[in-house]
């Protein structure tokens, strides 16, 4: 049994982690890294921005943005997907990779979710400090900027890393559309074996998981971090207040 | 909105004429006229719901009103206007809430100095200078680099006054300022807020500190469901309180 992971990493090690490449686009573990961190970098300010709106007191903002919102987060994401496969190049005329399609779907559908991660941490601080900026003179914009999305974001830290573990995991699905991923690679790996299964999918299972982990463990020390400055040198209350964010993040 | 509030007066700090607010068919304020005048202060007492913090909240337009007018320094608050002329007429009015509102994400002295910083552009090091001898003033100057978290409320009271006095209003508002304060620390803050009334702050408080209000009020303003129904000196009204409603308000108070 482990003789077989063994060999089937040996043998195919390099078309796990970069597809084809140089010989055919990139592709494996690379293409996945590269999809999740550009899908996440993408999505995380079109999430604020999406937010804002939502809570825009200008209705032509507020209801396209809210509507949108709505149908991302009740259809499912696979159908998302093919929608936008068939679509878009429809509509561009283009010849559309389908990695940047996938890109699309996935900076649409999770900012969509994280912009109500967003908004409740938002709404969730309450009336005051918005009102103590605007107090001594701060715009919208500069309130929300200095006051409102800093602590908001914090405060949802928890809630975004589980959106962006969920990024992650949802760039599998790319797989239907033929993006050359890590997943893509795997089910190469598994055509070419026919008859372990098993193994070439635990291989990738594991993989998968190391990679949300370690999110999650560098968001859970960034988080700490923020909280012991907060708390100054003579308050050390770390442990507990880091505790919540663990057992939210770890039940993924 | 007929009233000519724009009229530039040259004594009067503030002033609220013909003033109405209704929450859908509630009427919260009442036709509220009155006058702050430059370096006076003011005390505005009534019983709970009566109106009085949103009256002042309707001075630096944190609510909007109905009908009326609330001149600033010559200036109406609530005439329709640019949102940059508005932050910067609320930018001259310090404000204190009953509960505190200090940034938690920001360090004592990053909350007195970053508005200084952003809405009025003074160099970062200048600000935090002015920041740390406003902190000194209000006793406060070792605990610059704590968070508000750390600090009791009396504390954060009178950071949040620090931080006001920072954006250098000529007229303070204060809404409650010890209402959440637990006995003890009400004094600290008082006494800061008596330094400032001694320099010859122009102060409108929403107070349930009736010492407070005999020691260093001007003026008293006695409001209930919605109207000023009574003006006077703190000794005139305390010792013969003319309108029945503040009799019977007093005579609760001594209970």
């Amino acid at each position: 049994m482990i003789h077989d992971f063994i060999t089937i990493i040996q043998d195919y090690w390099l078309l796990l982690l970069i597809g084809q490449y140089p010989n055919g686009p990139l592709g494996g573990l690379a293409n996945t890294l590269i999809l999740s961190a550009l899908a996440i970098a993408f999505a995380f300010p079109v999430s604020i921005l999406m937010a804002l709106a939502r809570l825009s007191k200008w209705w032509f903002l507020r209801w396209p943005m809210t509507a949108l919102v709505y149908v991302t987060r009740g259809v499912p994401l696979l159908m998302l997907i093919l929608w936008c496969y068939f679509v878009i190049p429809l509509w561009t005329g283009a010849d559309v990779p389908s990695f940047l399609i996938m890109l699309v779907t996935l900076v649409i559908y999770q900012g969509a979710f994280l912009s109500e991660v967003v908004r409740a941490g938002i709404v969730s601080l309450g009336q005051g400090q918005m009102d103590a900026a605007r107090a001594l003179g701060h715009g919208y914009m500069g309130a929300m900027r200095f006051v409102i999305l800093p602590q908001a974001l914090y405060n949802m830290i928890p809630s975004m890393i589980s959106t962006f573990v969920s990024t992650i995991k949802d760039t599998t699905l790319g797989y239907v559309i033929n993006v050359p991923d890590l997943t893509f690679a795997a089910s190469q790996v598994n055509n070419q074996l026919l008859t372990q299964p098993f193994q070439v999918f635990l291989i990738l299972a594991v993989v998968y998981y190391i990679l949300c982990w370690s999110l999650t463990f560098v968001a859970n020390s960034v988080e700490r971090r923020i909280a012991r400055r907060r708390a100054g040198p003579r308050n050390v209350r770390l442990p507990a207040e880091a505790a919540p964010l663990k057992t939210i993040t770890e039940q993924l | 909105m007929s009233t000519s509030v724009s009229e530039p007066q040259a004594t009067q700090a503030i002033r609220i004429a013909d003033v109405c607010k209704s929450y859908g068919d509630y009427p919260v304020l009442k036709n509220i006229n009155a006058e702050v005048a430059r370096g006076e202060v003011v005390v505005i007492c009534g019983p709970s719901g009566s109106g009085k913090s949103t009256l002042i909240r309707t001075v630096n337009r944190l609510e909007e009103i109905n009908s009326g007018g609330i001149s600033f320094e010559g200036q109406d608050i609530h005439a329709p206007m640019r949102g940059s002329e508005l932050n910067k007429l609320r930018s001259s009015i310090g404000f204190v809430f009953q509960s505190f509102n200090l940034f938690p994400h920001l360090s004592v002295v990053e909350n007195v100095s970053m508005s200084p910083i952003r809405v009025k552009g003074i160099a970062a090091n200048v600000a935090h200078d002015k920041a740390l001898k406003l902190l000194d003033r209000v006793g406060l100057a070792d605990k610059a680099n704590s968070y508000p978290g750390q600090l009791s409320g009396g504390q954060q009271q009178r950071v949040a006054i620090a931080r006001a006095l920072a954006m250098e209003p000529p007229v303070m508002l204060f809404d409650e300022p010890t209402s959440a304060l637990d006995p003890e620390m009400v004094g600290e803050v008082l006494s800061v807020m008596k330094s400032l009334a001694a320099d010859g702050m122009t102060m409108l408080c929403v107070t349930h500190e009736m010492g407070f209000a005999r020691d260093v009020a001007d003026r008293i303003w006695f409001i209930d469901a919605g109207e000023i129904l009574e003006t006077a000196p703190p000794e005139d009204f305390f010792k013969n309180p003319r309108h029945p409603r503040a009799q019977r308000f007093l005579a609760d108070l001594r209970h």
